[in-house]
């Protein structure tokens, strides 16, 4: 085996001791898992995942509430019942949701007579909203064709190039599998995130398709080769990722936080693939598939 | 970057860096150089450091991160193209008989455009347009085959024409409402977005549902003598402002307005009860001294007088013997076209053609203190990921004088960024921001891929082997970074429809992410 140290001190695996089909087993049954959500989801709500306020129609306001018992003064200030409130860490301000029925006009008034500092409104129509869905799950399409033509343009070679495009599609499906698990809403900064996936995802694949197809030397020397790489990639992302949703989270901003989160179910979900699933189908590509 | 040098001294020419150096300070040039600076200065906060840093720069802000109203909604209406009308057909009839096979339509929200010249629109069919609420596309094409006229496409939205003349008096209201710096633009091909900064909610509601404060006035003397302003018709009564056109065969330009039915009537005996319908017809007044040839119509905007009229004697006796009323149309006529278009412009800017539509909106208010904080809050986020990134190189390669010029890199990358985006006025918005860090994460993982490459193979000895390797690495970049440009690319086509975020400047094409 080449003496190669996988970065931050992580154990080597020896890939040569488990065979292509046990490899490809645990990513094959996460993708089946979260596609059993989705699908479950799909059929009982009528969408893949919660749709957020900016898709379903709501009204969301951060308000400025003085005194003690912020969350009681909200309750009674208002005539329609909050559907979240939620604080803003290090401030008097809280973020305070209402469903379709409320009008935000007349939010904005109830909220002035109440003594509270209106600091935003952010309310969108029902109507309004299920368009928007439609262009995002319209737009992520396309940019999943646009990749796929790309990566096989690039290859020209069957088994490397879908094994970047499957990896590239669990990526995405898994992190939806994981919003539905942990019940987190759709927002449009969650589609970004899915956008972004897609792209970030690729970059390792396209690494490691090209140590192995390109590169002299063994097929295990230019795998752990790129590993070393990738793995460093991945986890400067995830590392960025997770701090900026936590920073974000505390302070309420939800399209940050919203984003950095799904990026990092997407990016921790890429480790797998890539380095099980596209690797196993490469070496079984390399050693078996080529001869074919 | 002058600490570059160290790693990158095996290079012997490596005018890379004297680019990457030259770029990063003219970046620094267009953020900070006061020469540069935009002419409307973005309000920033003194409350604190931070925000007041950013203040300081060139950066202009979207509403998010500066604060404002924006409205985001469709205009009422469903139109129908290539309507076959026959020749000789009256426009009340058609519009009555199309009103008619609607249920929840009058004539009055009927509109029947024929081919012509609008502005810089040509239209080539005949447009019968139907102005309210609960009318679909469907409904009209029935109601338009019941009456007997065959139309070639319906659609659930308004005509472009319609559309072109709402944003242009949209912006018209924002701008004559003194909210500067305020837009309107069209977005998704139906979906009208009105922005103004430092404006709350019911400001701007108030100024795109409202009619807008045109009126017609007659200037008289009342029964002591005075003289006053009598409002004789104001935008409300008007049905229809036609577009301003050349008189032919004569002087001068026109336009014709159209008073509503039920007005008619009112108009007229306030023509009458002023004076300006009087025996051979009144003259146009000076709006300077305007008592000489009083009575006259003034057309008043805001309160100010913008123009004056007089009333012929042909238009004069029909409303003393009240046949005005019955089909009450009305010509303006100016000197010139330009003073014409203008005056219909002026009419039209308190008639929207129909009106947007509030219950399908999106609307997003952020105070300017929230939007500082937002400034200083995403900041913060910024920093501590680059502080991530940073502490995950410097544990890979536990050198400084690798990871160091690493971050150094990936930050100047941002830097680049936002000196383009302050070069070419492109407004920052947290999503813009979410950019940012995604472009260190991107920018550094192209330099652990070169770092990588470059150190695999023990030391590297001669400039060829390193530009070999270099090239090598660039491959594998080039290959990534053009899936992310044809991401990019074809997400901006199909994103343009949608509210989400906003783009990044151009040359972040491959490395920041894409919207």
């Amino acid at each position: 085996m080449p003496s190669v140290d996988l970065p931050f001190g992580l154990p080597e695996v020896d890939y040569a001791e488990y065979s292509n089909r046990q490899l490809v087993a645990v990513p094959l049954a996460v993708l089946a898992v979260a596609l059993l959500i989705i699908g479950g989801v799909w059929l009982t709500t009528g969408a893949p995942v919660d749709p957020g306020m900016e898709f379903t129609g709501g009204t969301e306001m951060r308000l400025q509430v003085d005194g003690p018992n912020a969350e009681q003064q909200i309750r009674e200030a208002f005539t329609a019942e909050p559907a979240g409130i939620q604080p803003v860490a290090g401030s008097d301000i809280y973020i305070v949701s209402f469903g379709t029925e409320a009008n935000s006009e007349q939010l904005e008034s109830q909220a002035e007579d109440a003594g509270f500092g209106v600091e935003s409104i952010d309310s969108t129509s029902p109507s309004f909203g299920s368009e928007a869905q439609t262009q995002a799950i319209g737009g992520i399409a396309v940019a999943f064709a646009g990749m796929s033509v790309l990566v096989f343009a690039m290859f020209r070679t069957f088994v490397p190039s879908i094994a970047v495009v499957v990896s590239a599609f669990s990526d995405v499906v898994v992190p939806l599998a994981l919003m539905n698990v942990l019940g987190i809403q759709l927002t449009l900064g969650s589609v970004a995130a899915l956008l972004m996936i897609i792209g970030y995802s690729v970059d390792s694949d396209i690494l490691l398709n090209n140590h192995v197809l390109r590169r002299q030397g063994s097929f295990y020397e230019s795998a752990y080769r790129a590993m070393e790489t990738g793995i460093t990639m991945t986890l400067t992302s995830i590392a960025a990722m997770i701090v900026m949703t936590i920073v974000a989270t505390a302070f309420g901003i939800g399209l940050l936080s919203s984003i950095g989160l799904i990026l990092v179910f997407g990016l921790a979900t890429d480790l797998l693939n890539t380095y099980m699933l596209n690797m196993s189908l490469l070496r079984w590509w390399k050693f078996e598939g080529v001869n074919r | 970057m002058a600490d570059e040098g160290g790693t990158w001294a095996s290079v012997k020419e490596n005018w890379r860096v004297v680019l990457l150096v030259v770029i990063v300070l003219a970046s620094v040039f267009a953020l900070f150089s006061p020469t540069t600076a935009p002419s409307t200065n973005t309000p920033g906060s003194t409350a604190n450091g931070t925000a007041a840093d950013t203040g300081m720069t060139n950066l202009q802000y979207g509403l998010e991160l500066s604060g404002g109203t924006r409205i985001q909604a469709p205009l009422v209406g469903v139109h129908a193209t290539g309507v076959d009308v026959p020749e000789g057909t009256e426009t009340a009839t058609l519009r009555s008989e199309v009103a008619a096979g609607l249920e929840n339509a009058s004539a009055q929200d009927v509109a029947v455009r024929y081919p012509g010249e609008y502005g810089d629109t040509v239209q080539q069919t005949t447009v019968v347009e139907v102005r309210t609420e609960n009318v679909t596309a469907a409904q009209l094409e029935t109601a338009l085959n019941e009456a007997g006229y065959e139309a070639d496409d319906t659609y659930n939205r308004v005509s472009d024409i319609t559309q072109q003349t709402a944003v242009t008096v949209l912006r018209q209201k924002v701008n004559e409402a003194g909210l500067s710096g305020g837009t309107v633009r069209v977005v998704g091909g139906d979906v009208i977005v009105v922005e103004v900064p430092n404006a709350n909610q019911t400001a701007v509601r108030d100024l795109i549902e409202s009619r807008g404060q045109v009126l017609i006035q007659a200037y008289h003397q009342n029964e002591n003598g005075t003289y006053v302003r009598t409002t004789v018709m104001d935008s409300e009564d008007l049905r229809q402002v036609g577009n301003a056109r050349q008189i032919e065969g004569g002087q001068g330009a026109e336009v014709g307005v159209v008073v509503r039915d039920d007005a008619a009537e009112d108009v007229q005996q306030r023509f009458v009860d002023t004076g300006l319908a009087q025996e051979g017809g009144t003259d146009r007044c000076d709006p300077e001294n305007p008592n000489e040839s009083a009575p006259c119509l003034f057309l008043v905007q805001d309160g100010q007088v913008v123009r004056s009229f007089g009333v012929d004697e042909g238009l004069a006796r029909p409303m003393r013997n009240g046949e005005w009323a019955d089909d009450p149309q009305y010509r303006l006529t100016t000197g010139n076209l330009s003073t014409a278009q203008e005056v219909a412009i002026n009419l039209r800017a308190g008639a929207l053609p129909t009106e947007l539509d509030l219950d399908q909106n999106s609307m997003l208010y952020v105070d300017p203190s929230q939007s500082d904080r937002f400034k200083t809050d995403s900041l913060i986020a910024g920093i501590a990921a680059v502080l991530a990134v940073s502490g995950v190189v410097f544990a890979r390669y536990r050198r400084v004088e690798v990871a160091g010029p690493m971050i150094v890199t990936a930050l100047s990358e941002v830097v680049i960024l936002m000196g383009a985006a302050a070069a070419i006025g492109y407004p920052i918005d947290l999503s813009v921001i979410a950019g940012f860090v995604a472009a260190i994460g991107t920018g550094v993982d192209d330099l652990i891929i070169i770092a990588d490459e470059v150190m695999s193979e023990g030391e590297v000895t001669s400039q060829r082997v390193f530009q070999s390797r270099f090239r090598k690495a660039f491959w594998v970049i080039g290959a990534a970074a053009a899936t992310t440009i044809s991401r990019c690319r074809r997400w901006r086509c199909s994103r343009s429809a949608s509210s989400a975020g906003s783009r990044s400047s151009p040359s972040s094409a491959c490395s920041s992410g894409c919207w």
